[in-house]
């Protein structure tokens, strides 16, 4: 029990502890020991009261006094250490090779990333995002678009048939959604259609039986090719994001009249490399003003009405993208290819 | 296909261009040409050299020791084996370094003692045929040390033009037709051709009868006096270049002509046909056809026959029989020149899996006008190379065709619209009168169009507009921006709902998105127990029992479990994705499609000492509920039906509904533990939760609505509660205890601790919340406190229990 006699003894023993504590859990401990309920410095403050009256004033003086020097000591001690560590951290302590905390975040497929900005482009021109059925109907998928039932061109797209009489397809591109939107909006409009296609073919590190298409339709008056182009152009200068050189020729494809293929200038390089085969151009979509046949089979008079249509590959374009040599990762859903982009 | 541009050359002046500016032109004017290439490039290291000198060699009868001149004013030393080689001759002279087909590469030897620096190559040695029975000997006038290529003029190049480019296209499929794109694009003349049959005798032709509607014209000429044997240089050179092998003069000149003109055509030998005329008909069920490839092929009543008499001598279209092809010994020919059915001819042909040249053509729908001509064509080319031919008989010209030009108006303003080009009416007018299209000028334009561009290509004023396009440069062309009305694009609720439910999960909830096939392959079906349910299937599927197509993600999921499970304990996958549901079929023969997430939670089982909620079902519930949260604030939990997936298990399975804008109860999300026995099946071992989200049925809800609650007035009083019930209790039931012990007052409930043991004894279990208790008009006392926990006692007691204490 400490007693006022030994006030000096105290404050000296006090000061030396704090001032020779090793670290934060012996300062914690040393301010138990003294400053709180129980502490000597407390039960000393708490002996005060009996004392006799003319003793009160000094031993309150005394008694605060230490208390005051050893709060300070302790604050001193503290930031003594504190500095002691700074100095040792900023020494070549910190270890700044060891691994951080694990993400704290999952990851979109890369194939999703890519739709939304394309989505995001095309509304930004004001085009409406239309979703199609996966399951389609031959109306839509051949017939509408000009495919009857012996077009050779039926014959390059190997398509799975969902039933013997040949009504029900797996879609084999994006354009029957062409044929839905004629059916259900006035022109004139402008939509997208991106979603998931078929086509029975064996897969290898360049094909896939199950890929990814975005498909465009624009339906107005006085729709031109020259639109086609600058539309084309912008498009493709925002998702490559640098200015993109586009080149048109002759291409077949029974939906539209004229039809293209597009081409574009090759990212990759200046002067020809293995992505282009040395031509410096990509093949990159199919696209065409819309055959006033496929007007008439959506209900538009091709007369008054004119229209462009496109569609390109979304995986070709990841592919390019982040140079991925291998198309069946998309569908693998492997996590550590996943867990990259 | 393959183009040669010396073959090119035959109908077109091509100076100043080259095979890349030819391919680079007709890619960007006419159809994609995918490649050029040297057409036999090895023929360009080989060079001419004079035998000085040749002795036999002295330890060798069959062989010869020559010393050649190559040009490089040293002779060398040469051992032959072949009998004709001789001082005096022009050869082909391989030199040592260099590299012949094969990758047979000249090295110095010595053969017999001698040594030998070079070869002297025969013709199968350089690709060209098939002879070797000796030495190439080359024209006397080759000149000595130049490259073989140069001296028999065989430097040419071939251009392989895309197929799929021109399947619309029947004019395209011969090498007339390509230079004819070329002398409109470089605006040439091309050279004329002689198409029409010389003078022939009077006697009566063979006779023949078309019997099948697959036949509009069929054209039979009889040749005599021919014999048969090699082709000259040209015509093999011509045929080398692309890609076909020179066979025997008859048969490379019936190729020349398809490879020229783009018609098929057939020769015969007259000895051995059409002794009672030919007739052409439809194959009866049974019969068969043995063709020249030598395979017996089983027909059908779809195929067409040429027969002589009733005797099968060829499948229409397709290839000819092997008992009535040409031989050595052949002297007079009958020459088949045909229109048939495209679709006809395809059918066969791809039954059969046999695509020859002919039936490539055949299927693009070819000119009825053409058979005569190539006819004329065959007998000029052969008559070139064996003058004394006879053509006893005119020709048998059958059927019931007619000439498919059509004439076509064309409005130059509207060309001009829709290509967005001020292309001037009589530019118009020229560019289409080089491709043989004859324009009378006027507003519309009068268009008659070329009966080999109209059997199924032209038929149209777009398809005029396209023609005009292309040759005026489609890279001409300026690009223009589209102009219409400022309005905001409507938004899209399935899009915007798709978004937010992908954001949600990728980024709080930590899931990592996947697509999968749209197929359930038969494996999977039987390892996820779902062989029984009915789904829509494909008839010709990639491979062997991947016919099905899902009904739900879900199982595609919980495929990818065990592979991914080997990298990494916690697994979080969700796919946004479509089922088809083949029992509600629409009328019109569609299934019904059905949007879900799917997602399946794959981790370590927690310890013992895990808190109650840190199992896998918890948590997904978790995570279903905040995106739940997107749309309503009023779903309910409750039980699944038994009704359920074979996959969710039979004791931890619960869906969430709320009704819909129409009143109906949507079945908004269902989610389950995986049955073990399903967990075994798929070789997962870890704790896993899956949940499947209706993206239809969330949007069939009503507008969410979002109201701001008011912050308290006065500070609340927390208490924990701690109550052992009876373990049949729901969790629900106890709050809805506290929610009445609180008198309107219970602000939040949590629930902290979920126990079982010895200190609630057998058949019960301590469930301990936080309680907030807030009024909205004074401050809570802690008075107010100890009522509701005299009341939550009454009502634990209520419930068969007891409030603890501590
Ligand atoms: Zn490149």
């Amino acid at each position: 029990m400490a007693s006022f006699d030994d006030l000096e003894r105290l404050r000296e023993e006090g000061l030396t502890r704090v001032r020779e504590a090793a670290g934060g859990e012996a300062l914690r401990a040393l301010e138990r020991e003294y400053l709180e309920k129980g502490g000597v410095v407390t039960s000393l403050l708490a002996e005060i009261p009996k004392l006799e009256p003319t003793a009160r004033r000094d031993a309150g003086i005394g008694a605060n006094r230490l208390k005051g020097e050893i709060e300070g000591a302790l604050a001193a001690r503290r930031e003594e250490l504190l500095e002691a560590e700074l100095a040792r951290e900023a020494g070549g302590a910190f270890d700044a090779t060891l691994p951080a905390a694990p993400s704290q975040r999952g990851s979109l497929h890369p194939i999703t990333q890519v739709t939304r900005e394309v989505e995001e482009i095309f509304t930004a021109m004001g085009y409406r995002v239309l979703d199609g059925p996966e399951v389609e109907l031959d109306f839509y998928n051949f017939q509408a678009l000009n495919i009857p039932a012996d077009h050779p061109a039926r014959e390059h797209q190997d398509t799975f048939w969902c039933d013997e009489e040949q009504n029900l397809v797996l879609r084999t591109q994006t354009s029957p959604v062409q044929i839905r939107a004629m059916e259900t909006l006035e022109p004139p409009f402008r939509v997208i259609a991106p979603g998931r296609v078929f086509r029975n073919e064996a897969c290898d590190a360049t094909h896939e039986h199950t890929f990814h298409q975005v498909e465009g339709l624009v339906v107005g008056e006085d729709v031109n090719v020259g639109h086609l182009i600058g539309t084309l152009k912008g498009f493709l200068g925002e998702i490559f994001r640098r200015e993109t050189d586009v080149r048109l020729r002759p291409g077949f494809f029974p939906f539209v009249e004229p039809g293209f293929e597009v081409d574009v200038r090759c990212p990759f390089c200046e002067s020809g490399c293995r992505v282009c085969s040395d031509t410096t151009w990509i093949e990159y979509c199919g696209c065409g003003m819309v055959h006033p046949h496929v007007l008439r089979a959506g209900g538009i008079d091709p007369e008054r009405w004119s229209g462009f249509a496109f569609g390109m590959g979304l995986d070709r374009l990841v592919m390019m993208r982040h140079r991925i040599d291998d198309i069946r990762h998309f569908m693998g859903g492997d996590l550590r290819f996943l867990t990259q982009f | 296909m393959l183009l040669s541009y010396r073959w090119l050359e035959r109908h077109i002046d091509l100076t100043g261009t080259d095979a890349e500016e030819v391919a680079r032109l007709l890619t960007l004017h006419t159809a994609e040409v995918e490649g050029v290439e040297r057409v036999l490039p090895h023929l360009d290291d080989v060079v001419v050299g004079f035998v000085v000198e040749r002795q036999k060699h002295p330890d060798a009868d069959k062989l010869s020791l020559c010393r050649v001149d190559v040009g490089t004013g040293e002779n060398l030393s040469i051992v032959c084996g072949a009998p004709n080689v001789d001082a005096g001759q022009k050869v082909a002279v391989a030199r040592v370094g260099t590299v012949l087909p094969g990758d047979f590469k000249i090295k110095k030897s010595k053969i017999r003692g001698q040594e030998s620096h070079g070869m002297i190559c025969s013709v199968r040695e350089l690709e060209l045929g098939d002879e070797h029975d000796g030495i190439w000997v080359l024209a006397e006038d080759a000149e000595v040390g130049t490259p073989v290529s140069g001296a028999v003029g065989l430097l040419d190049w071939a251009l392989e033009i895309d197929n799929k480019a021109i399947t619309h296209r029947p004019d395209l499929w011969g090498h007339r037709g390509m230079a004819r794109e070329l002398a409109a694009i470089l605006d040439r003349e091309l050279h004329p051709l002689d198409l029409t049959l010389p003078e022939t005798g009077g006697a009566a032709g063979a006779p023949v009868r078309i019997e099948t509607e697959g036949c509009t014209r069929y054209v039979a000429l009889e040749v005599g006096n021919v014999r048969t044997g090699g082709s000259p240089p040209w015509l093999r050179h011509l045929l080398l270049s692309v890609g076909q092998r020179p066979i025997e003069l008859t048969v490379d000149v019936s190729n020349f002509v398809m490879l020229d003109l783009g018609q098929p055509n057939h020769l015969f030998d007259r000895a051995r046909v059409g002794g009672e005329g030919i007739v052409v008909r439809d194959a009866r069920a049974g019969e068969s056809l043995t063709t020249l490839d030598g395979m017996e092929r089983k027909l059908e009543t779809a195929d067409m026959l040429i027969c002589s008499g009733d005797e099968p001598v060829a499948l229409a279209g397709v290839m000819g029989g092997e008992a009535s092809m040409v031989a050595d010994e052949t002297t007079a020919l009958l020459l088949e020149v045909a229109s048939f059915h495209a679709a006809t001819v395809r059918r066969t042909s791809a039954r059969l899996g046999l695509r020859t040249d002919a039936s490539a053509r055949f299927e693009k729908s070819l000119d009825p006008n053409l058979p005569i001509q190539a006819a004329a064509h065959l007998v000029r080319t052969l008559a070139a190379i064996q003058p004394d031919i006879e053509l006893p008989s005119p020709p048998t010209d059958a059927g019931p065709w007619t000439d498919p030009s059509v004439e076509l108006e064309l409005r130059p303003e509207r060309l001009r619209k829709l290509l967005g080009a001020p292309i001037e009416d009589t530019e118009i007018a020229r560019m289409l009168g080089k491709l043989d299209f004859v324009v009378v000028p006027g507003d519309p334009l009068r268009v008659r169009v070329p009966s080999f561009r109209a059997t199924k290509d032209v038929s149209i004023e777009e398809d005029l507009i396209e023609e005009v396009g292309r040759l005026y440069g489609l890279t001409r062309i300026a690009e223009a921006e589209l102009t219409a009305a400022v309005r905001p694009v409507p938004r899209d609720a399935r899009r915007d709902a798709v978004r937010a439910i992908q954001d949600r999960l990728a980024g709080g909830a930590r899931f990592h998105e996947v697509l999968t096939y749209s197929f359930l392959p038969e494996e999977l079906c039987t390892e996820v127990g779902a062989e029984s349910e009915t789904c829509v299937e494909v008839v010709n599927p990639v491979s062997e029992g991947w016919q099905r197509v899902r009904r739900s993600v879900v199982p595609s999921l919980l495929g990818l479990l065990q592979r991914n499970l080997r990298n990494t304990d916690d697994v979080r996958l969700f796919e946004v994705g479509k089922g088809y549901l083949p029992e509600h079929t629409d009328e019109r023969g569609q299934p019904r499609e059905v949007h879900e997430v799917g997602m399946v939670w794959a981790a370590p089982a927690p310890g013992k000492r895990a808190r109650f909620d840190a199992d896998r079902l918890s948590e997904l519930k978790g995570v279903v509920e905040e995106l739940l949260a997107e749309f309503t604030a009023t779903f309910t939990w409750s039980a699944a039906s038994d009704e359920r997936p074979r996959w969710s298990h039979p004791g931890r399975r619960l869906v969430a509904s709320s009704p819909g804008r129409d009143g109906t109860q949507q079945e908004l999300a269902f989610l389950s533990g995986l049955d073990p026995r399903i967990a075994r099946s798929l070789g997962v071992a870890a704790d896993v939760a899956v949940a499947r989200l209706s993206i239809d049925a969330l949007l069939a809800l009503p507008d969410r609505g979002s109201r701001y609650t008011s912050l308290p007035k006065f500070p609340g009083v927390k208490i924990d509660v701690a109550l052992a019930v009876p373990e049949e209790r729901r969790a629900a039931e106890l709050v809805h205890a506290i929610e009445r012990a609180g008198k309107g007052l219970v602000a939040d409930v949590e629930l902290f601790d979920l126990y079982r043991g010895e200190q609630v004894g057998e058949g019960r279990k301590s469930l301990a919340y936080h309680v907030l208790l807030q009024s909205e008009t004074k401050t809570l006392s802690d008075k107010d406190g100890q009522k509701f926990l005299a009341r939550i006692e009454q009502e634990a007691e209520k419930l068969g229990g007891e409030l603890r204490k501590e």
